[in-house]
């Protein structure tokens, strides 16, 4: 945790920095003869001092408390052997790939049929025993998927009258 | 007072209709699924549940997701109980002493209790908002730009100390990069847009929904996926009819959880988690069965359930009063309010003056189906906490995509929920909590809008933020909550107070 504040509070001090930076760059509008106390500038600027405030606080404790010996290499090795962590980067990329990509450009049922297929089959393939099991837990997930995906699109449209990507 | 009755009594004879009885039925039944399943927070169902009713009538969707909010709260025990998993983090301390209950065989009983206290909290907590949201509201209408200021800054000071109690420093960070990011886009005096660079989506803002539905949909998809499997559920068997002699013999303890609950959930984005933790606290403190908390204490499992739920119409109070949220899933609420197109705050008894009483009604309603649903519903709700996550999870981030796209119908929402997701997964990973960054997100218009009218009718001056009455009290809450989050400062007040009652004792 020490480390993880550590580059948190590195990350803090610049985004408060930046984000002081760019308020002193947003327009007064002095030609529009407006009040001075309402250009658009003043509270973000405000809130960035405190970002940057609160970053160097947690910088500072970070690093008293020995956060600044970033070696990562050990951890790095433990993480990317836990199963829990590998479940973690295997949902991210799913789900990234799912709605930062399929969805928009593809049909929504299609997307949404493929994405709960490739879940389910990923995740429960492991878990499967005998191969006769295996092919038991993909005809399930075929038809969960596909159930999914039709009742999903077929009440957001119908029922709830919503617009689908 | 015969007044505000007959207004109520009018307002839950309005929804004896067929419509609104179906409605709070399913809306009810849903929530308590939610609250049930580990991974699904009150927070995201209600957030869902806005982008899919917005094309209802108001009175209709408010309902829907009041019942949601009640029942999710509600409903987050079961899991707790039988599993020793907060089905939402409100339900946390419910693990303590429910699981060890059903460990015993006594799941029933367990059930039954949290039953009935969430059912007294929601009342206890619906007498509060009944009769103190009016007299606020007056209250309130005293309030100008600087106290509305003050406000703003003292919700995310109290939010984040409270709902970080161990590390405030965190708490503050979550809550003012809340406030940042609810900078971007249009601000509300001259359309200017800010960190917009030339993008329309960064110029019409980071919308609070899709951002909600990532911080507590996406991110809490992750988090179960990382988590190892839960063990398998345990039937109840013994009767979940709760015995009188158990409440009989708790009142106390009732009674104060529902008022302890109910003023955690006024204060600004604190809520159900911590209205759950402080009635649980104090009822160990008060109990003569002290040591018996932690293996299955039945009071301690009344504190906690009585508690989190009475502080939900708590955090009702000031969503309607000052337009201020009391709780994450409040937040959401009061967002949906504005779609609908009421506004609250400060005028609603004179613009809406039958809501309040309309609001009471609802939860009246909603507290009824917890009850009935909580004592007859036992084994199907059993079986829906069998359904496994690798399935459960997919279907949920399904409704995210959906229901982050539905509201404006672009895809750049859909992103705001994908960032989101992951930059709350980050922080919380790392002890950052969420609820302060929700209010800063819903308090960062107030905030910007209020200091700079503030400035503007002082002419520069900051004098009345510092001297007006209200005002005073604000920020000096602040500061002494500051001040004594400092380990030196609260020894050095220690030393202080200690030293004079000796020095007194001296000839």
């Amino acid at each position: 945790m020490v480390k993880a504040d550590f580059v948190t509070g590195l990350v803090l001090i610049a985004i408060g920095i930046a984000t002081v930076v760019e308020s002193l760059r947003m327009p007064r509008f002095e030609d529009l003869n407006i009040e001075p106390y309402t250009v658009p500038g003043l509270v973000p600027g405000a809130l960035g001092a405190v970002i940057l405030l609160l970053g160097a606080i947690l910088f500072l404790r970070a690093a008293r408390a020995g956060g600044w010996r970033l070696g990562a290499g050990g951890a790095t090795r433990t993480w990317s052997a836990d199963p829990g962590s590998r479940r973690l980067a295997l949902s991210v990329a799913l789900c990234l790939g799912y709605a930062g990509l399929l969805v928009g450009r593809l049909p929504f049922w299609l997307a949404t049929f493929g994405f709960v297929l490739a879940f389910v089959v990923l995740f429960e393939w492991p878990l499967a025993g005998s191969s006769g099991e295996r092919v038991r837990r993909l005809l399930i997930a075929l038809v969960y998927a596909l159930a999914v995906a039709a009742a999903v699109t077929l009440v957001f449209q119908e029922v709830f009258l919503v617009r689908l990507p | 007072m015969a007044d505000n009755l007959a207004m109520l009594g009018q307002a839950l004879w309005g929804f004896m209709t067929p419509d609104a009885l179906l409605h709070f039925a399913w809306a009810t039944l849903l929530g308590i699924v939610v609250g049930a399943l580990p991974g699904l927070t009150a927070t995201l169902g209600v957030a869902l549940l806005t982008t899919l009713t917005f094309k209802m009538a108001a009175g209709d969707a408010i309902l829907i997701l009041i019942c949601m909010y009640v029942g999710a709260i509600y409903g987050g025990s079961r899991s707790a109980i039988l599993l020793n998993i907060p089905g939402t983090p409100a339900n946390a301390a419910t693990t303590l002493d429910g699981f060890p209950l059903a460990r015993r065989g006594e799941a029933g009983r367990a059930m039954g209790i949290a039953t009935t206290g969430s059912f007294l909290g929601t009342l206890i907590g619906i007498f509060f908002l009944a009769t103190i949201a009016p007299i606020l509201a007056e209250f309130a209408l005293r309030f100008g730009a600087f106290e509305f200021f003050w406000l703003a800054v003292f919700g995310i000071v109290i939010s984040g100390h409270l709902t970080s109690l161990e590390d405030p420093l965190k708490g503050w960070i979550a809550g003012f990069l809340g406030l940042l990011v609810a900078m971007v886009g249009q601000e509300g005096i001259h359309a200017y847009p800010r960190f917009a660079y030339g993008s329309t989506d960064l110029a019409g803002g980071l919308g609070l929904l899709p951002a909600l539905v990532g911080a507590f949909g996406f991110s809490e998809v992750l988090m179960v996926m990382q988590q190892p499997a839960a063990e398998v559920v345990r039937m109840a068997t013994d009767r979940v009819i709760p015995r009188w002699q158990d409440i009989a013999r708790y009142w106390r303890t009732v009674v104060r959880s529902g008022v302890i609950g109910t003023s955690m959930g006024i204060i600004p984005g604190v809520g159900e988690d911590i209205g759950a933790w402080a009635s649980y606290a104090a009822a160990r403190r008060a109990s003569r069965e002290r040591a018996q908390f932690g293996r299955g204490s039945v009071e301690g499992l009344m504190a906690a359930e009585t508690g989190n739920n009475a502080a939900v119409p708590g955090a009702i109070i000031p969503v309607l009063t000052l337009a201020v949220p009391g709780s994450a899933p409040a937040a959401v609420l009061l967002a949906a309010m504005f779609i609908h197109g009421v506004r609250p705050g400060p005028l609603i008894m004179l613009e809406f003056p039958t809501f309040i009483s309309e609001v009471v009604a609802m939860l009246l309603l909603a507290s009824a189906g917890i009850l009935i649903y909580g004592l007859l519903l036992t084994r199907p709700l059993l079986y829906v906490l069998a359904v496994p996550r690798e399935r459960l999870m997919p279907l949920i981030f399904v409704l995210c995509t959906i229901g982050s796209f539905a509201i404006a119908s672009r895809l750049f929402d859909v992103y705001v929920m994908l960032g989101f997701g992951l930059l709350g997964f980050v922080l919380r990973a790392m002890k950052y909590p969420m609820a302060p960054l929700v209010l800063g997100l819903v308090l960062g218009d107030i905030l910007d809008k209020s200091l700079r009218r503030g400035l503007v009718l002082s002419d520069g001056g900051l004098g009345p933020f510092f001297t007006r009455p209200i005002s005073l009290v604000l920020w000096l809450t602040i500061v002494i909550t500051v001040l004594l989050s400092f380990e030196t400062v609260r020894q050095a007040l220690g030393r202080l107070l200690m030293r004079r009652p000796a020095a007194e004792t001296e000839p």
